[in-house]
């Protein structure tokens, strides 16, 4: 127990030293630029945490972050490199839209529905992905990366086509009924009770990983080897992963519909896919640092467009400071493992 | 409506514009056939073909050479797959997450510099583009010349580097250890190859191409640079080489699948017709899945492929 708080301890000051490392080489390019650091952070600081109304777009934004890092956790952990988050969010969010617009069901019913149509839709699609790769050996990295473009395109095609909203000719869906939406906390801004879907989601992934599937899970990620000779059947687990990874990022998907957009539209996912995969590796796969971290990068990229749009300083220097924290974990890791090494041989990963 | 469409004129152009849309997407296919020959997965070169760009574009712009420009796009994409290859090869990272976290660094960075070099201005600075090259005699030729040779020089220079990679890779003592540290690093290592210099060769050959290909895009397509100059290339020349089993020539037909779509859908567009081309646009994704699941069964993966090497383990 004592070496599990030592370790977590000495995870978390990691993790803040390597977000201090990325902010300080960020503060020397936009001296470079000629622009004030300090004005620069000062104003991202406070373009996120300013007023009640950022504050309140830093939960919105963190809400689709901190679920998706949750549901590429999952896989992560087995060894199951699924980098297909956007792709399993946008099939979230279709099945989800579909459940809303089309089967007019009462609001006490539509909810729940659609909330299981959503982890049916990305479940499903990371879950074939997880077949593939255990019915064909096909690698799960090009895989979920070619759904992604699949579902961004399956999206296009019914936003401009079959599911245009008749009144107007933007390529977007209908509204679903304001019955249906998520309510705000206050009224003016954006947040949402969605983010009640953090406080649930972070209990699940606490007990999941405690229960005996999440440790299969685990054993999995350890090494094929090790999970065969524990008698664990690897391909039925990858596939059960997989569908989990993708039922909890299609969560996401359908809180982006009934929670902020009420319809589906072009770029629905954002960004928040390859985001994800940064925030789940600086919170260490564990709930708790997911949540943290996914707070942290909301609040990074909400300050960002402010600072932006305040100073001189440019938007890519958010992407620079996020692109810098994810090397620096990966070198740190690698450090890591070499200590690890000389201790017990490790079986070879694959990604 | 589609009489428009089956007119003669329509489809020399249509031909045309798809074998200069899929150079973009072969130059870096072509170099990553020698990255995943060496059994490293490269996400990255959407991110290095922006580095590409930008370099490209910058050094043409300040110098007035548009092959200066070239040069310094594929140097800065040498350097930039460094990065990669150091994480790659020495700290035997994960290679997917050492691919997505540059590709986010990459676009960040090379949007930085572009804005640090040019700053913001009412309107996007401009290079002349590389000119349209007829070639003699062959342009002459009533739909071929028209098809094949008006293309400005880097179109023709991609198609070549298709028979010039084929010949490296399958008939030079370079290819074959590049191979070797693919399919079995730990013979080729007991046989005197360094692993390392051959998988560093390997990832920088491959960011020359996709520096090569951001320069394209910078400097004889769009003739200025854009955060989102690259739009999801670099990923789809990836797909293109695992679609064509890591051989150039199937490269080729790859990515002139990809180059054929994107070039109907922007045709069409421009006659104003609404196919539901979405799907169709989805269509050389899908048939990646389906290369990937026939070359799975084969197994025609470099056997070491997206693992790392140590002498130390066995």
């Amino acid at each position: 127990m004592r070496d599990k708080i030592l370790n977590s301890i000495r995870q978390t000051v990691m993790a803040i030293l390597t977000i201090i490392v990325a902010l300080i080489i960020g503060a020397v390019l936009v001296s470079l630029s000629g622009n004030s650091p300090a004005e620069a952070y000062l104003t991202l600081f406070h373009g996120a945490f300013g007023s009640a109304q950022r504050m309140s777009e830093v939960f919105v934004k963190m809400i689709p972050l901190c679920v998706m890092a949750f549901g590429v956790s999952v896989a992560f952990k087995a060894n199951l490199w699924n980098i297909g988050g956007s792709g399993q969010f946008i099939m979230g969010a279709i099945c989800s839209v579909l459940v809303g617009l089309y089967m007019g069901l009462p609001s006490a019913v539509a909810i729940p529905v659609s909330i299981i149509a959503a982890m049916i839709g990305g479940g499903l699609w990371a879950g074939f992905a997880g077949w593939l790769k255990t019915r064909f050996n096909a690698n799960e990295v090009i895989t979920t990366l070619m759904l992604n473009y699949i579902a961004t395109y399956f999206l296009a095609y019914l936003i401009y086509g079959p599911m245009m909203d008749p009144g107007g000719s933007l390529p977007q869906t209908k509204q679903i009924a304001e019955s249906l939406r998520l309510p705000l906390f206050a009224s003016g801004m954006r947040v949402h009770m969605g983010i009640l879907l953090i406080i649930v989601l972070l209990v699940f992934m606490l007990f999941f990983w405690k229960s005996i599937f999440g440790f299969k899970v685990d054993l999995v990620g350890k090494g094929e080897k090790i999970a065969t000779c524990s008698g664990i059947s690897v391909k039925k687990t990858i596939v059960c992963t997989m569908l989990i990874s993708g039922a909890i990022t299609g969560l996401a998907g359908w809180n982006e519909v009934y929670g902020v957009q009420y319809r589906l539209l072009e770029g629905i996912s954002s960004s928040y896919g390859n985001i994800s995969v940064v925030v789940a590796l600086l919170g260490g796969l564990n709930p708790i640092g997911i949540t943290i971290a996914s707070f942290f990068f909301s609040a990074l990229l909400v300050g960002g467009a402010t600072m932006q749009r305040m100073t001189e300083v440019p938007y890519s220097i958010v992407d620079i400071i996020e692109g810098l924290i994810i090397v620096f974990v990966i070198a740190r890791t690698a450090f890591d493992l070499k200590i690890f090494r000389k201790h017990n041989g490790k079986e070879k990963r694959r990604c | 409506m589609l009489s428009n469409i089956f007119t003669f004129g329509f489809l020399i152009s249509l031909l045309a514009s798809t074998i200069r849309l899929a150079t973009p997407i072969l130059l870096p296919a072509l170099g990553q056939i020698f990255t995943q020959r060496a059994g490293i997965l490269n996400l990255n070169v959407e991110g290095t073909m922006t580095i590409g760009a930008v370099a490209g574009f910058a050094v043409a712009y300040k110098t007035g050479s548009l092959w200066l420009g070239l040069l310094g796009g594929m140097f800065f994409g040498m350097l930039w797959s460094a990065i990669m290859a150091w994480l790659s090869v020495n700290m035997r990272a994960n290679q997917v997450i050492a691919g997505t976290g540059l590709n986010i660094l990459g676009a960040g960075v090379a949007v930085y510099v572009y804005r640090i070099i040019f700053g913001i201005q009412s309107l996007p600075p401009q290079v002349t583009p590389f000119p349209t090259v007829n070639v003699p005699l062959l342009s002459k030729i009533p739909v071929i010349g028209q098809i094949f040779f008006q293309h400005n020089i880097l179109v023709y220079f991609a198609y070549i580097m298709v028979f010039v990679t084929w010949f490296i890779l399958d008939k030079t003592v370079f290819g074959l250890k590049i191979k070797a540290v693919g399919e079995n690093p730990r013979a080729a290592d007991s046989k005197g190859i360094s692993v390392a210099k051959m998988r560093y060769a390997a990832i920088l050959l491959g960011g020359v191409y996709a520096g090569a290909a951001g320069a394209f895009m910078s400097t004889a397509y769009m003739n200025m640079f854009t955060e989102a100059i690259v739009s999801g290339r670099g990923f789809i020349a990836v797909s293109v080489v695992i679609f064509a089993r890591f051989i150039p020539v199937r490269a080729m037909w790859g990515a002139l699948m990809f180059g054929f779509a994107t070039a109907l859908q922007m045709r069409l567009q421009a006659l104003g017709i609404n196919v539901a081309n979405q799907l169709m646009l989805m269509l050389p994704y899908v048939m990646t899945i389906i290369a990937l699941i026939i070359a799975s069964k084969k197994a025609e993966f470099p056997s070491a492929y997206c693992l790392p090497y140590s002498r130390m383990e066995r």
